[in-house]
């Protein structure tokens, strides 16, 4: 809801339209609007203007109803048809659907059937996660499939709109100088860490069967290694940036049960204040073998990247809330100076901030004014807050638009998700042979000792900070 | 002394009360979305400096200035373990250095927390979120460390440099057999050492008739005469070498074997020059580390 109130500060919404809230909650049209305006109150990014809410508040209704009664998809229907005919909207309808998996089958089966024959189109929004392993993740494609083509159905991964990952596109292929340096020749290993300073918040039902590498690694953190490595698109149409990402997925492996590491937090220290192990969370099992960390290192086998890793990490109640993309780039062949003058200088990252301080930066080595020639590394920053004077929009904003719009870019296609899923399944095969000894880092650091042998084991380590 | 940039910087402020670290990142981002001139924000380290409350007002005028020649992210921690209340107060500020010639300014950053109550006993777990990334970790520890202390065992992990200085501890030369376990986690200056720079120097020239010298006497602070004295045992490989101190607030004369050594050219650096030194430095220095052990042998 702040999104959409974002996108009516800014007037990109359609100048007809209706939001009609579904739950099974006893409610009404009030209460409902209440609820949302306490929630834009408190999450909007804009300060918050009665005259803007108003606005939103006139086009929002509610519907109480369970998709799993007999008929119980009737309700919704008579509320939108009648909205529809009373704002003339022409059929067009986007439904959001942020419901739990076992319910998901049911109203995307009455959604399907109700919108057979009706005039103007509809866009199904699906959020994660879809599926839990390859097989539901194709059993799920195949349901939609019989109801909705794919240019109709938006799964949404909110790391595809943030900025500055739409900004790794923008980096790479509208720059001339970091494309013919973006490849095996020049670029030592990527680092990407998805870290998270928070815990499970109460959600142990989800995290307990999903761990680390169902809720980030399938999704968030593949894609962001797609975009990564992916070769330039002939153009920026929703297949051809699509084609392209899915010919990474298809690419990547890991090469064995050793390159993966996983890990569960015990007590620890967060932000200086004492924090539970996971197994101590509410909900959460005694004796619970779900990762809150993984980390792996990858291989993209193309002529691009070929023997190239790809390290990535990520997990709860780590040493911050970080999420970056660092191209590591090639030591200098030949550096001409003494050992002793060069102590402070390390290699030439390019490290892409998703968040938090969005922005780039690069680390190169710089002489220290003064007698003599001591070096060390420095760093250019972009950042994102400096350089543009317009606040940037939240991820559900742009995402939303674009559903409006029809544009699938930043959207997750079927075989996308599929190529996830086979990945995350050879690696969670290997774990059912061995009972992990959780936990294995204490909250508030960067994982457990075995995530930085992994790299120790390559001469390389994991990024400090 | 590196060129001044401006004679003083342009400063914007924040502060909060019982803040989350996410409020002083949000705080920060603000702080550089406002600003009216278009800021470069260049960083070589992060600066993070352990100040108990009675060395505030020196710390804060020791790092004065130092955002111009380190651009950086100085993080001031100020503990205060023994209030009943576990927060966080924090301020933090934007120094903006104009580049002669250009519209342009050198932007570094300082984020102040106050510690209060169990919160200053975890401070790693503050000051990660903070750090930039990539970058070296200087640490600046006023007065003497508490060793063996979880704060200090846990900063000294993120730290690259440890900075000391030895004048602000009692009882020496003891408390050196503490430091000398702490260098083989972290490169560690001594700013008591730094300041016997320009002595060793030109002690260094009365070679080869210092050799035999046999009796020191130091007029300046106890960690200068035991540095010094410790410096010329283990240069000369020698530990017979006796030291006489007589006590002064700064390093004013030596006199090897009753014969006063002459005194070094210049006058001696402003407290942030001789920091701003050693924030230049990076690798081991093998040779005050020779001293230390030989001031505790």
């Amino acid at each position: 809801m702040p999104a959409l109130y974002a996108l009516m500060v800014r007037r990109l919404l359609p100048p007809r339209f209706a939001v009609v809230g579904v739950a099974r909650t006893e409610g009404d049209d009030d209460a409902f609007r209440s609820d949302m305006k306490e929630a834009v109150q408190k999450h909007a990014r804009d300060e918050f203007r009665d005259d803007v809410w108003d606005e939103l508040a006139q086009n929002m209704h509610y519907v109480s109803t369970d998709f799993a009664d007999e008929g119980g998809e009737d309700k919704l229907e008579e509320m939108v048809e009648r909205l529809d005919a009373e704002r003339d909207l022409g059929g067009n309808r986007v439904y959001y659907l942020a419901v739990p998996p076992a319910a998901f089958t049911t109203i995307v089966g009455a959604l399907g059937e109700r919108r057979r024959g009706a005039k103007g189109w509809t866009r199904l929004i699906v959020e994660k996660p879809f599926g839990h392993d390859l097989a539901s993740a194709r059993g799920l494609n195949a349901m939609l499939g019989e109801h909705f083509t794919e240019d109709e159905i938006f799964r949404i991964d909110h790391y595809l709109g943030k900025e500055t990952v739409q900004n790794m596109l923008a980096l790479r292929f509208a720059n001339g100088i970091f494309e013919p340096i973006w490849n095996r020749q020049f670029v030592d290993h990527v680092q990407i860490t998805v870290a998270e300073s928070i815990g499970i918040e109460g959600r142990a039902g989800y995290y307990e069967s999903a761990g680390a590498i169902r809720d980030i690694f399938q999704n968030h953190l593949l894609q962001l290694l797609a975009l990564t490595a992916m070769e330039p698109p002939i153009d920026f149409t929703s297949e051809s940036v699509r084609n392209e990402k899915v010919k990474v997925l298809r690419a990547l492996h890991t090469p064995g049960p050793k390159s993966v590491v996983r890990g569960q937090y015990g007590r620890g220290f967060v932000e200086g204040e004492e924090v539970p192990a996971y197994r101590e969370e509410k909900d959460v099992a005694p004796d619970s073998t779900t990762d809150t960390y993984v980390a792996a290192k990858l291989y993209v086998d193309n002529w691009r990247w070929a023997d190239t890793p790809f390290y990535v990490r990520m997990g709860k109640r780590l040493a911050r809330r970080e999420t970056t993309i660092a191209i590591q780039f090639k030591r200098a062949p030949h550096p001409p100076f003494e050992e002793a003058s060069a102590e402070g200088l390390r290699p030439n990252v390019l490290l892409v901030h998703v968040q938090p301080d969005e922005g780039v930066s690069l680390a190169i080595g710089a002489k220290v004014p003064g007698q003599g020639m001591q070096i060390r590394t420095v760093h250019m920053d972009f950042l994102y807050g400096g350089a543009f004077r317009t606040a940037m929009p939240e991820a559900y904003e742009r995402l939303i638009l674009d559903t409006l719009l029809g544009d699938g870019t930043l959207f997750t296609r079927s075989d996308e998700v599929e190529e996830q899923w086979l990945l995350v399944d050879s690696m969670v095969a290997a774990w059912q042979r061995d009972r992990p000894g959780f936990p294995n880092y204490a909250a508030g650091t960067w994982g457990p000792p075995s995530a930085d042998d992994l790299l120790h084991r390559d001469g390389r380590s994991w990024r400090r900070h | 002394m590196a060129a001044s940039l401006s004679a003083a910087p342009e400063r914007e402020r924040w502060s909060g009360e019982d803040v989350t670290l996410t409020d002083v990142g949000r705080a920060l981002s603000r702080l550089r979305e406002s600003s009216e001139a278009e800021g470069m924000r260049t960083s070589v380290m992060t600066h993070v400096a352990w100040v108990p409350e009675p060395w505030l007002e020196q710390a804060r005028v020791a790092l004065a200035g130092m955002g111009e020649r380190h651009p950086s992210r100085t993080i001031i921690l100020v503990p205060d373990a023994d209030t009943g209340t576990n927060s966080i107060d924090a301020a933090a500020s934007l120094e903006r250095y104009a580049l002669p010639g250009v519209e342009r300014n050198i932007c570094s950053e300082v984020i102040e927390l106050h510690l209060h109550g169990k919160r200053a006993k975890a401070p790693a777990s503050i000051v990660e979120p903070l750090l930039v990334s990539d970058l070296p970790v200087f640490l600046r520890w006023r007065g003497e460390p508490p060793w063996g202390a979880p704060e200090l065992d846990q900063l000294v992990r993120l730290t690259d440099r440890l900075v000391v200085d030895s004048t602000e501890w009692d009882d020496l030369p003891f408390p050196y057999r503490n430091l000398v376990h702490l260098f083989d986690r972290a490169a560690v200056s001594d700013i008591a050492w730094a300041r016997t720079s320009r002595w060793r120097t030109l002690l260094a020239s009365l070679w080869p008739g210092i050799a035999d010298v046999r009796v020191v006497r130091v007029r300046g602070t106890a960690a200068q005469a035991h540095l010094l004295r410790g410096w010329l045992c283990s240069r000369l490989g020698r530990d017979d070498i006796a030291l006489e101190h007589i006590e002064a607030e700064r390093l004013e004369g030596i006199d090897l074997d009753g014969e006063a050594a002459p005194f070094p050219p210049g006058d001696p650096p402003p407290p942030s020059e001789v920091l701003s030194e050693e924030l230049d430095r990076f690798g081991r220095d093998r040779v005050y580390e020779g001293a230390v052990r030989a001031a505790i042998a």
